[in-house]
C-alpha cells in the first residue's frame, strides 16, 4: 500500500458534510462565550463595569482578571529559546495594560453566542490610550518607551562561521540590500474553537477542540490548573486547517476550561473571523539586511545578515523559533562556509507571533534567492548555472551547515541537489527562455532553490491493536487538521500487516487513547507517526508470527504474513488469520500459555503493540527547486503568475496523491503571501486589514495550474520508511521564485526587495531600474 | 459576528413595503440581495431596527424595453442582467461592468437596486449606469420620483434615497449609442476595483460626437470626467486624441487610499486604464480613425 495513490479515507465524510467540527458539538446545559478584546494597540484599562451586561437575561457571567485567582502563570514557551523569555510571556487574560489590538480582557458567558455579543457591547471598559510602538524598528530604537518592564527586545543571538570579512575583501561581486517580508498568517477555513466540560464528581475536565499538540497542551493546562494530567482529556474533533497557527496554547485554551469548571457548565467558544485576525498567531514579519559575496569563479563566498524579527506584543509558545529557523537555515542548499548573522527578536504593539507553514524558511529563502540572482547578474553568469555551481553535492552528504536552531543541528541527510535541479530545469524547459510578450506586458522567469527541514523529533507514538474480528485499530499521537493522516497511517499499517485499508481505522488527537503524543508540526507526521505506526505494526506482525508458530508447531522462519493471514510458506492453506491470532492471544484465554518468566513482558497478551519512536534531532531535509513564469503589466505593475513548477526530492511517497496535494496547496498558500496577504497596521498599531475584504487570500483565479515533479530518490536515512516531510516544501520557495521572475520581467538589476509584490511596489521597482 | 437584534418583515407588494418602512421608522432598512447588508449586520456596522425583505415582491424584478427605455426592476439579480439579451443588445456597457462584479454566487443573489442603494464608491454598476445616462426611480409615501444617476450618488454609501423610500427601478434611455468599454484594476478577480473606468463613445463620420467617461473607486462617488469628455468631443478618435484625453484625467480628484493601493498609485494608473478603455471603446464604435 505504500506508494499507492489511494483516495483519502477522510474524503467521504468531508465531502458529504459529515465532518464533525467543534462548532457541531453541543452538550446539555451548554453556554457560549464571547471574548472581549482590547480595541487599542496600547492602552491602560482604568476600569470595567459589567453591570448592564450582567443584567441582560440569559447572561451568566462576565469574567475579568479580577475573577481569576492569584498566581496563574503566564503561557509558557514550549520550545528552547535564545534568551530568558519570562519577562515577555502572555498572561491568560489582560489585567491593566493592553499591549496589542485583540488582547483578551473579559469573557462574557451567555445562553447563546448572539446574546453574549449583545452583552459584550454593554460591558463598559474605560481605556486610557498609551503611545503605541507599531513596528519592531521603533521598539528597538534607543529610548523607545517600554512595552514590558523587561524591555522591547526578547532575545539577541548570532552565528559566525568561517571568515566573512576575508570573503568580503576578496569578493568579485557584492550585493547589499535590505529585504522585508510582511506580516501575514494562517487563515484556516475553520477558526479556532473549544468546548469544555467539567465533571466535578469525577474531577474530570474534558476539552473538545484542541489540536496540533494536544498532549503538550494538556500538560500546560494541568500545570496551570494544578490538576493531574489524567484529570484532563483533550479530544480532537475534525479540524479545518491549522498551517501551524491553530492548536497552539492560547489564552482561550486556559480561559474556556477554567470558566467551565468555575460555572460548572459546559462552555463553548467559537472564534469568529474578526477575532481570528486579531488573536491568532501572526507570522513572517522580518527584515534582513544582507550582504552577499561571490568570487570571480562564481562561488558564493559569504552571506552576512542582520535579522530583525517583529515578534508582536508577547512571546508565545513558539518563543523565538521562527527567526531562529531563519538564521539557522539562511545559507540554504549552498556549500557556504562563511556565514554570519546577528539576530534580534524585538517586540511591538501588535498581535504576538508564531509559526506559519515553512516558518522562517519562506522569509530566508526570499532574501537569499533574490540576492543570489543579483550576484549572478553582476558576475554575468546564468542564474541557474550560478546556483548549480554552489549546490551541495551528493558526495558531500550528510552536509553539516554548522548552524543550529532550537538546539537541533542543521544537517542535510541525503540528496543529489544538482541532479534534481537539472531535472526540474528540463521539465520547465528553462533553457528555451521565456517567450517575449507584447507591450505593455513583459514576461519573466524565476528560479529558487531551497532545503526544507522537516520531521523534527523528539518522539512519536503509535499503538496498533488487532481485534478478534480482524479489524485493525491504529492509535497515533499525532493530530490532523485535514492533511489526510488517517489515510497515510492506514497505508503504513496495511503495508506491514497485509490487510485491506477498509479493515483499518486510525484514531488520533485524543489524550485518552494514548499516554504520550508528539503532535503535528514541522511536516512530521509521515516521517514520525509513519515510523511509529510502522514500528508498532512490525511488533504486532512479529507477535502474530510467533504466536502462530507456537500454535502451528512450526518454525517462525517457515511462516509468512500475507493478506491478513499468517501461513506456512510451503503450504499456504495451513495458517491463521490475524483475527484468529488475536482471539488466541486475548488476555485470559486458557489456550494462552505464557512462559512463566515473561509474565510482565511488554504487550505480552493481546495482539497489540505500543511503540514510542525517537526522531533525529535534525529531522529530514527536502531539496526543492521552484520555477515561476509571470506576466507583468509595465504600466500598472500587475503581476499574473502563468506557470509554476515545484520539484522536490521527497525520498519516498507513501501516497503520491497526497504529496501532490501538499505541494500544490503549499504553492497556493505561498502565492498569497507573495502577492496579496498582509496584516497592515497603522501608526497607532490598529489592525487595518482585519476582514477578508482587506486581507486578500488568493482565489482560484490568481492561482495557475501548478505543476509538480515529485522525485523519490534520496531516501531519508532517519527512518525505516525512508520518507521525508513534504508539508511545507511547496510554500517555502514561492516568494523567492515569483519575485525573481517579476524582477526578470522588469529588467536587469532590479531591487524588488519587499513583499507582498503589490502592483504599486512592482511599478516602484521598475522606476528604480537601471536600463 | 452575530447581528444585533432586529425585527423582520417580508411584504409582498411595494405598497406594503412602504407602509412597513413607515411603521418601523427611519432605522428600518430594506433588504435586497443581502450581499453587502448581511455582512454589515454581522459586523454590527449596520444596526437597523427592522429589515424589510424585498425578495418576495414580484413587481420589483424584471427587464423590459418600453417607450424607448430599458426598464430594469430594482430586485433584478445581477446574474439575470448578465444573461439578458435585452441588456446585451441595448446596454453592452452594463454587461462589461457586470462581468467584473463579484463572483457567480454573489451575482446570483445580488441585485441592481441593492448595488446602487449601497453606493460603494468602488462598485461597478453605479459607474456604468452613470455613463449610460441612466435614471433611477425612487418610491416613497408621497409617490415616485425619478432622478438622473448624476444626482443619485451623494458620497460613500450615501444616495438620494430618503428614509421611508425604496429604489424601485432603473431606466436607461435608448438608444444608448456608441462603443463602450469597462476596465478596472482590482487586487483579485471579483474584488472591488482599485480604479475602474466606464467609457461610452458615440462617433459620427469618424469624429466623436458624444462621450461619457466615469471613473470609479477614486472619489466619494462615481466621478464623471467632463474634462476628458471635452477633449474627445468633436475630435477624431485617433491615438493622439486618446492620449490627450487620457492625460486630461483629473488626477487631483483621486481621494481613495488603501494599504493595497495608495492615492498616488491610483492617480498614476487611472490615465493608463482610461487610455486603454478609450482605445477599446473607440474600436467598438467602428468609427476609430
Amino acid at each position: 500500500m505504500i506508494g499507492a495513490a489511494t483516495p483519502r479515507v477522510e474524503d467521504a465524510r468531508f465531502l458529504r458534510g459529515e465532518g464533525r467540527y467543534v462548532a457541531d458539538l453541543k452538550l446539555p446545559g451548554m453556554l457560549e462565550a464571547c471574548v472581549l478584546r482590547s480595541p487599542y494597540g496600547h492602552a491602560r484599562l482604568a476600569g470595567v463595569d459589567a453591570s448592564a451586561a450582567l443584567a441582560l437575561p440569559g447572561v451568566h457571567a462576565v469574567i475579568t482578571a479580577a475573577d481569576l485567582p492569584e498566581g496563574i502563570p503566564p503561557i509558557p514557551c514550549r520550545v528552547p529559546t535564545h534568551g530568558e523569555m519570562s519577562g515577555f510571556l502572555q498572561p491568560v487574560i489582560g489585567r491593566e495594560v493592553a499591549r496589542y489590538y485583540g488582547e483578551p480582557f473579559a469573557v462574557v458567558v451567555a445562553d447563546s453566542r448572539t446574546l453574549a455579543e449583545d452583552a459584550a457591547e454593554l460591558v463598559e471598559m474605560d481605556w486610557d490610550p498609551l503611545p503605541a510602538l507599531a513596528t519592531a524598528e521603533e521598539a528597538e530604537a534607543p529610548g523607545a518607551p517600554r512595552i514590558h518592564e523587561a524591555g522591547n527586545v526578547a532575545s539577541r543571538w548570532g552565528v559566525d562561521l568561517g571568515d566573512v570579512e576575508a570573503a568580503k575583501r576578496n569578493a568579485a561581486a557584492v550585493v547589499q540590500e535590505t529585504y522585508r517580508v510582511q506580516r501575514h498568517t494562517a487563515m484556516p477555513l475553520e477558526t479556532r474553537g473549544l468546548l469544555a466540560q467539567f465533571h466535578p464528581a469525577r474531577n474530570l475536565l474534558e476539552v473538545f477542540g484542541p489540536t496540533k499538540v494536544p498532549h503538550t497542551n494538556r500538560a500546560i493546562l494541568a500545570q496551570m490548573l494544578q490538576l493531574a494530567e489524567g484529570d484532563i482529556r483533550f479530544i480532537e474533533p475534525d479540524v479545518g486547517g491549522s498551517f501551524g497557527a491553530r492548536g497552539e496554547f492560547y489564552p482561550e485554551d486556559f480561559l474556556i476550561p477554567w470558566i467551565a469548571r468555575r460555572l460548572n457548565r459546559p462552555i463553548r467558544w467559537i472564534e469568529d473571523r474578526l477575532e481570528h485576525f486579531a488573536a491568532i498567531n501572526h507570522s513572517r514579519e522580518m527584515r534582513f539586511e544582507l550582504t552577499a559575496c561571490a568570487d570571480a569563479e562564481g562561488r558564493l563566498t559569504a552571506l552576512d545578515v542582520k535579522l530583525l524579527a517583529d515578534m508582536g506584543a508577547y512571546i508565545r509558545t513558539h518563543g523565538d523559533i521562527v527567526p531562529s529557523h531563519a538564521v539557522a537555515q539562511f545559507p540554504g542548499p549552498y556549500k557556504l562556509r562563511n556565514y554570519r548573522c546577528q539576530a534580534v527578536a524585538a517586540l511591538s504593539n501588535k498581535t504576538p507571533t508564531g509559526t506559519l507553514r515553512a516558518p522562517g524558511m519562506f522569509e530566508a529563502n526570499f532574501a537569499r534567492e533574490r540576492a543570489v540572482d543579483r550576484l549572478a547578474d553582476k558576475l554575468g553568469l546564468d542564474r541557474l548555472e550560478f546556483r548549480r555551481r554552489n549546490l551541495v553535492t551528493a558526495t558531500e552528504m550528510p552536509w553539516h551547515v554548522g548552524t543550529e536552531s532550537a538546539r537541533r543541528p542543521v544537517i542535510f541527510d541525503s540528496g543529489d541537489f544538482p541532479a534534481i535541479l537539472d531535472r526540474a530545469c528540463e521539465r520547465f524547459a528553462w533553457a528555451g527562455g521565456a517567450a517575449p510578450a507584447d507591450k505593455p506586458l513583459r514576461r519573466g522567469r524565476g528560479v529558487a532553490v531551497a532545503v526544507e527541514p522537516s520531521a523534527f523529533g523528539p518522539f512519536e507514538s503509535a499503538r496498533v491493536e488487532i481485534e478478534p474480528s480482524g479489524r485493525v485499530e491504529v492509535i497515533s499521537g499525532c493530530s490532523a487538521q485535514g492533511q489526510g493522516h488517517e489515510t497515510v497511517l492506514a497505508q503504513v499499517a496495511a503495508e506491514v500487516l497485509q490487510v485491506p485499508m477498509e479493515q483499518i481505522r486510525v484514531r488520533h488527537g485524543d489524550t485518552g487513547l494514548i499516554r504520550y503524543g508528539g503532535g503535528t508540526y514541522a511536516s512530521r507526521t509521515a516521517v514520525m507517526s509513519g515510523h511509529a505506526v510502522y514500528a508498532a505494526a512490525e511488533t504486532v506482525r512479529a507477535k502474530a508470527i510467533s504466536a502462530a508458530a507456537r500454535k502451528l508447531e512450526a518454525a517462525e522462519e517457515s511462516l509468512t504474513l500475507e493478506g491478513g493471514r499468517v501461513h506456512l510458506k510451503d503450504a499456504p492453506d495451513v495458517g491463521l488469520g490475524l483475527g484468529e491470532i488475536a482471539r488466541m492471544l486475548a488476555p485470559g484465554n486458557p489456550e494462552l500459555v505464557p512462559p512463566p518468566d515473561s509474565a510482565n513482558a511488554i504487550d505480552q497478551d493481546g495482539l497489540t503493540a505500543t511503540q514510542y519512536i525517537r526522531g533525529y534531532p535534525s529531522g529530514t531535509s527536502v531539496f526543492a527547486a521552484h520555477f515561476a513564469e509571470v506576466l507583468v503589466d509595465e504600466e500598472t505593475g500587475q503581476v499574473a503568475v502563468e506557470r509554476y513548477l515545484v520539484a522536490a526530492d521527497i525520498g519516498r511517497a507513501i501516497n503520491p496523491l497526497l504529496v501532490e496535494g501538499q505541494l500544490v496547496g503549499g504553492v497556493a498558500q505561498g502565492l498569497g503571501g507573495t502577492l496579496l496577504e498582509e496584516l497592515v497596521y497603522d501608526s497607532e498599531a490598529q489592525l487595518l486589514t482585519g476582514t477578508f475584504a482587506d486581507y486578500m487570500l488568493p482565489s482560484v483565479a490568481e492561482v495557475p495550474r501548478i505543476e509538480t515533479l515529485v522525485i523519490e530518490e534520496a531516501r531519508s536515512t532517519t527512518n525505516p520508511l525512508g520518507v521525508k516531510g513534504v508539508g511545507e516544501v511547496g510554500t517555502s520557495g514561492v516568494a523567492a521564485a515569483v519575485a525573481n521572475a517579476v524582477a526578470d520581467a522588469l529588467g536587469k538589476d532590479i531591487a524588488l526587495c519587499a513583499l507582498p509584490l503589490t502592483p504599486e511596489r512592482v511599478l516602484a521597482a521598475l522606476a528604480g531600474a537601471t536600463p | 459576528m452575530k447581528p444585533a437584534p432586529f425585527e423582520f418583515a417580508a411584504p409582498e407588494t411595494v405598497e406594503e413595503a412602504l407602509a412597513m418602512l413607515q411603521q418601523y421608522g427611519e432605522d428600518a432598512r430594506p433588504l435586497a440581495g443581502g450581499q453587502s447588508l448581511v455582512p454589515m449586520l454581522a459586523l454590527r456596522l449596520a444596526r437597523p431596527t427592522a429589515l424589510i425583505d424585498l425578495n418576495r415582491i414580484p413587481e420589483l424584478a424584471g427587464i423590459a424595453v418600453e417607450e424607448g427605455r430599458l426598464r430594469i426592476g430594482a430586485m433584478t439579480r445581477q446574474a439575470a442582467l448578465l444573461a439578458s439579451e435585452e441588456i446585451a443588445r441595448h446596454a453592452p456597457l452594463m454587461i462589461q461592468a457586470l462581468q467584473l462584479v463579484g463572483h457567480p454566487p454573489t451575482r446570483a443573489r445580488g441585485t441592481i437596486g441593492g448595488s446602487l442603494s449601497h453606493a460603494d464608491p468602488a462598485a461597478e454598476l453605479p459607474a456604468a449606469l452613470l455613463a449610460l445616462d441612466a435614471e433611477i426611480v425612487v418610491r416613497g409615501p408621497a409617490g415616485s420620483r425619478t432622478l438622473p444617476a448624476g444626482e443619485f450618488f451623494h458620497g460613500p454609501f450615501e444616495t438620494a434615497v430618503e428614509p421611508g423610500e425604496i429604489l424601485t427601478e432603473v431606466q436607461v434611455p435608448l438608444p444608448a449609442e456608441g462603443g463602450s468599454a469597462f476596465l478596472e484594476l482590482s487586487p483579485r478577480e471579483g474584488d472591488f476595483a482599485v480604479v475602474s473606468l466606464a467609457v461610452r463613445l458615440v462617433a459620427e463620420g469618424g469624429e466623436c460626437s458624444a462621450a461619457r467617461i466615469v471613473a470609479g473607486a477614486v472619489a466619494p462617488a462615481p466621478l464623471r470626467c467632463r474634462a476628458v469628455e471635452q477633449v474627445l468631443e468633436g475630435r477624431p478618435l485617433d491615438a493622439t486624441t486618446i492620449a490627450e484625453a487620457a492625460a486630461a484625467f483629473p488626477a487631483e480628484a483621486v481621494e481613495h487610499d488603501s494599504a493595497f493601493a495608495s492615492r498616488a498609485y491610483r492617480a498614476r494608473i487611472a490615465p493608463v486604464l482610461l487610455r486603454r478603455a478609450l482605445t477599446a471603446a473607440s474600436q467598438a464604435t467602428g468609427g476609430a480613425a
